[in-house]
């Protein structure tokens, strides 16, 4: 197998490789800025330069020249190289900082030179703490400027488009941004205009940056120059917690990073998932982070009035109880996870009522073969693979209307806005429902409330459009105490979360809600089923032994990037 | 000693004295396309034998890397039908002190046609890209009006002369940037992206415009062809210097008598050019340097060109370079903390900004050597202007940073006491004692 010769470390590749890639994937960590695995290397930053030798040939032989003690000679390139271009090949050997003065030296003059007319507003800037510019400048920089002149002044907060403004003195003209847009999401919207010491990225006339994935360049943005209009100022990168988990806005499932600060989601960002949504988020997934904090309930109501946890298990139980299974309709959800489905199926069957269905969130022609889904739900494919399957409003309003129901128990969601009926031509029948938000149409019909977790506040799995079971972690707390959600955030959240003898403790903006499997389980008590586990883990760990469907998706194989499970031929 | 034999009977051949050699019928009565006939019509000729005849020539690139042409057009891959390929013609002159590409485009359009004909030939390419530099307006429409009569008369196009091969020849005009004449920014400038230099490797022979094999060359270059064609290989090699031979465009600028655009053999005294060709120094000044290649090539102090001549081996010697042979003279009176800061602003202005250590030290070199041009500089400025070249060169994809970096890097080495009187008297200069002050 070919060998490369990093700092006197050897190591064995395959194939076509790039150099930088082989680093960072081999724990060599180099200085860049403009690389991106994901899009061409345009080797502008010239950060990540080392040097490079290859085994000297004899010119006739073309045997490789060794020196005294066998060892092969190597010939080092006359001028540092960009590792980011530089392919691979046997033999090679690279200095980095590590070994070469040259390179050390060479990484901190182009660090001074990145630094002469960036504005250092790092105290106002949304990108310090998490700026690659900053951070490399304080690993590999020089200890201060040499430069003392006016530095270039070039036009600031630009909207580019609706959702992304530029900073134009920021900016380092890596062209990543300009790269995304014309390699990855082919839009074409962002050029790099004026020339020299000038330069900054800009639409071209007449056309608005408002492409649906616009946002991604915020991310990959190595300084803070695009920055995201809903997001800057708002808060600091180490005031906020951030928990991995999965986005809930369409069918894809895309893998993200939910940003936490008072117990609000402030942002939410991907996470690099090659099976799903590689290093990408669409704008639509980004800016669906304030339905987690706007319009939440407080607490359960009967009839409208608040009432405690207990009182509305057993006034959830009392429209159950006494009336006959068939008379009763379950609707589960697609955006309820797959454990709070199957135990909504499991109370539909223990009282003998048919199986549940649920409501599809079908949008033709949203969909756009990338992240963007049809499906507006996250777990449609669950709820199939759960034998609960898609009805139709009109379906519902049929029985409905044909009085063939006498409790209608909704598993977070919105018949009424989802056109089944009108709130009013529910009044002749009980109505339980387990709500996110108090925008909810289904609310004015209710004679249960019961306020319940949302994505980012609970723990469970979605199974996205392509088969793809994945974990949902609370990247919030709620309101009461939860061992199993406490237990679970603790393991994801970096600060932010703990007792309430703990210092950094903060009660603000905790929603008093619970999680599906905690409410089904109280209601079921009441009527006396059991439904005895120790949480979501233990239910997943039935559903996946019990239902060929989920085979293997347990919570430890799911781990942070999921399980493919097998197709089963249906669709959602 | 004068490597150009009898110069002062050299009888011009790529701008001969003869009026109206840029209409067509003026050019076929001087042997015009008539080197493109004998190749396309006797069977002396293939398209080896013409690249072979032209490494035979010793004809070197004159686009400022004197690149060996013969050999240059032999790295094109072979001939698949299926893989279009290009030649450029690279007319995009714009470094201060270079201006002998106007005059040829101006006076001798037809060689140049011509030229690339045969280069066209002799790699099999079935279109060529004359890219000239947008600010000659004027001349680019006089020569469409040229090129066009060419096609009329069946010398451009479709099998040319009746023979088998056809080529095309399309005009480009720049829009006005100094580094669309960098060969790689020149194809994505023809592609009609931005400007920006391409890492080599690839190639441009691997891959160039829109990624097919393509051949680069400077527009004196094939408009030597014809020449070597008609007159053969060892005729060419044997005018001026052995190494480095053909005649070749000296635009002699500055503090002279006669300033303009000359032809002679290679290998000229620099003495010669400057005394006798143009004239001589203006008002009979004293010479104080000359930059003898264009703008980013290093300067020479008076002292410095004693028996030097015009031709890379003997410039190399002596500490610089034959670059475009656009020769910027200097007299007494200049002052060159000055002069670098004039031509530092020039690659200031025309970075593309694509590349971190060019796009910012372009115009921190302009910003100090400002501050020093206006009394204002500290003696270690000196220092980081040195070191700020050294950040540069060979840190980016194309060679503007080298560009810009080799004038400061030299005048000051060269000029140094100039620069330190202009700079403010340090403590220890103006005789303190720092010990005691």
């Amino acid at each position: 197998m070919p060998t490369i010769t990093i700092d006197n470390q050897t190591f064995e590749f395959e194939g076509q490789q790039g150099l930088l890639q082989f680093c960072l994937d081999n724990g060599v960590d180099l200085p860049h800025f403009c690389y991106h695995p994901a899009m061409s290397a345009p080797a502008n930053c010239r950060q990540c330069l080392v040097e490079v030798g290859m085994p000297q040939r004899d010119r006739a032989t073309g045997e490789v020249n060794t020196d005294d003690e066998g060892n092969p000679v190597i010939q080092f390139m006359p001028k540092l190289q960009t590792s980011c271009s530089m392919q691979m090949s046997d033999g090679m050997v690279v200095k980095t900082h590590r070994s070469s003065e040259l390179v050390k030296r060479a990484q901190k003059d182009t660090l001074e030179f990145l630094l002469i007319n960036h504005p250092l507003d790092c105290p106002i800037c949304d990108q310090a703490g998490h700026c690659p510019l900053q951070n490399q400048a304080y690993k590999h920089g020089p200890e201060g400027s040499r430069f003392e002149f006016e530095k270039v002044h070039k036009p600031k907060h630009i909207d580019l488009g609706p959702r992304v403004v530029l900073d134009g003195e920021r900016c380092i003209n890596c062209t990543r941004c300009v790269r995304f847009t014309r390699e990855v999401s082919n839009s074409d919207q962002l050029t790099i205009i004026e020339r020299g010491v000038k330069n900054y990225p800009m639409t071209p006339p007449g056309v608005d940056f408002d492409e649906p994935y616009s946002m991604n360049v915020i991310d990959i943005c190595p300084v803070g120059a695009l920055t995201s209009k809903e997001h800057r100022f708002k808060a600091r990168i180490w005031e906020m917690s951030k928990t991995a988990s999965i986005s809930t806005v369409g069918a894809k499932g895309s893998n993200c990073y939910y940003w936490v600060k008072d117990n609000q989601i402030m942002k939410v960002t991907p996470r690099t998932n090659m099976d799903v949504n590689e290093f990408w988020l669409a704008d639509e997934e980004r800016l669906a982070y304030s339905t987690f904090n706007e319009n939440r309930p407080e607490g359960p109501t009967v009839e409208g009035a608040p009432v405690s946890w207990e009182m509305a298990w057993k006034a959830a139980a009392d429209c159950l109880k006494g009336v006959e299974g068939s008379r009763i309709l379950f609707l589960g959800s697609a955006w309820a996870t797959v454990e709070d489905n199957y135990l909504l199926a499991k109370m539909a069957d223990a009282l003998g009522a048919p199986a549940p269905v649920y409501l599809p969130h079908v949008e033709k022609g949203h969909g756009d073969g990338w992240l963007q889904t049809d499906d507006r739900a996250p777990n449609a494919q669950g709820c199939e693979r759960l034998g609960i399957h898609a009805t139709s409003p009109e379906a519902i309003k049929a029985r409905l209307e044909a009085g063939e129901v006498d409790v209608l128990y909704v598993m977070e969601d919105d018949p009424v806005a989802s056109g089944v009926c009108s709130a009013s031509d529910m009044s002749g029948i009980k109505v339980v429902l387990h709500h996110y938000n108090t925008t909810n149409q289904t609310l004015e019909a209710a004679d249960v409330a019961i306020p319940a977790a949302t994505a980012v506040e609970t723990v469970g799995t979605f199974v996205n459009v392509d088969g793809h079971a994945q974990r949902l972690r609370p990247a919030k707390a709620i309101a009461g105490v939860n061992r199993t959600l406490s237990m679970e955030i603790g393991k994801c959240r970096a600060d932010r979360h703990g007792t309430p003898f703990d210092k950094w403790y903060n009660e603000s903006n905790l929603v008093n809600c619970q999680p599906g499997w905690v409410a089904l389980p109280a209601v079921a008590a009441e009527i006396g089923l059991e439904m005895n586990y120790k949480g979501p883990k233990q239910i997943m760990e039935e559903v996946s032994s019990s239902n060929p469907a989920f085979s293997g998706a347990t919570y430890s194989a799911m781990g942070e990037l999921g399980v493919r499970l097998e197709s089963t031929g249906v669709t959602a | 000693m004068s490597k150009a034999g009898d110069w002062r009977n050299y009888k011009r051949v790529l701008l001969p004295p003869v009026k109206d050699l840029h209409k067509l019928d003026v050019y076929e009565a001087n042997d015009g396309y008539s080197a493109l006939r004998e190749i396309l019509t006797t069977d002396k000729w293939n398209p080896t034998s013409v690249t072979d005849e032209v490494k035979k020539s010793g004809l070197k690139g004159r686009g400022g890397a004197g690149f060996p042409t013969g050999l240059k057009w032999s790295f094109m891959p072979p001939v698949d039908p299926d893989v279009p390929r290009y030649l450029c013609c690279n007319g995009d002159e714009s470094e201060p002190g270079t201006f002998k590409d106007r005059q040829l485009l101006e006076y001798n359009p037809h060689s140049v046609f011509e030229g690339m004909l045969i280069a066209s030939y002799a790699m099999s390419i079935k279109t060529g890209f004359l890219y000239i530099r947008g600010e000659f307006a004027d001349w680019i429409t006089h020569m469409e009006a040229e090129l066009e009569k060419a096609y009329e008369k069946g010398y451009v196009g479709k099998n040319i002369m009746g023979s088998d091969f056809s080529c095309d020849i399309v005009i480009h005009k720049g829009a006005g940037a100094y580094i669309c004449g960098e060969e790689s920014s020149l194809m994505n400038s023809l592609e009609g992206k931005r400007a920006y230099p391409r890492i080599k490797p690839p190639f441009p022979a691997q891959k160039g415009v829109w990624g097919y094999p393509t051949t680069i060359n400077n527009v004196e270059t094939p408009a030597c062809a014809p020449l070597i064609i008609r007159n053969g290989g060892d005729w060419y090699a044997g005018i001026g210097a052995e190494a480095h031979p053909g005649p070749v465009l000296y635009g002699i600028s500055g503090h002279v008598n006669r300033p303009g655009v000359y032809e002679y053999p290679t290998g000229m005294l620099i003495t010669d050019l400057v005394n006798e060709v143009a004239g001589g120094m203006r008002g009979g000044k004293k010479l104080k340097a000359i930059v003898p290649g264009g703008s980013s090539t290093p300067v020479l102090r008076a002292d410095m060109i004693d028996g030097v001549t015009m031709d890379a081996d003997s410039l190399r010697e002596a500490g610089s370079m034959m670059g475009t042979s656009g020769m910027l003279i200097m007299d007494e009176d200049t002052d060159m903390v000055s002069f670098l800061r004039r031509i530092t602003h020039f690659y200031h202005h025309e970075s593309c900004g694509q590349c971190t250590p060019c796009r910012e030290g372009t115009g921190w070199l302009e910003n100090i050597l400002t501050r020093i041009d206006e009394g204002e500089g500290n003696l270690r400025d000196l220092d980081l202007l040195m070191d700020l070249c050294s950040q540069m060169e060979g840190r980016t994809v194309c060679a503007l940073a080298d560009a810009a970096a080799w004038p400061v890097r030299y005048t000051i080495d060269r000029f140094r006491d100039e620069f330190e009187a202009k700079c403010k008297p340090s403590l220890v200069a103006s005789g303190v004692d720092l010990a005691t002050a």
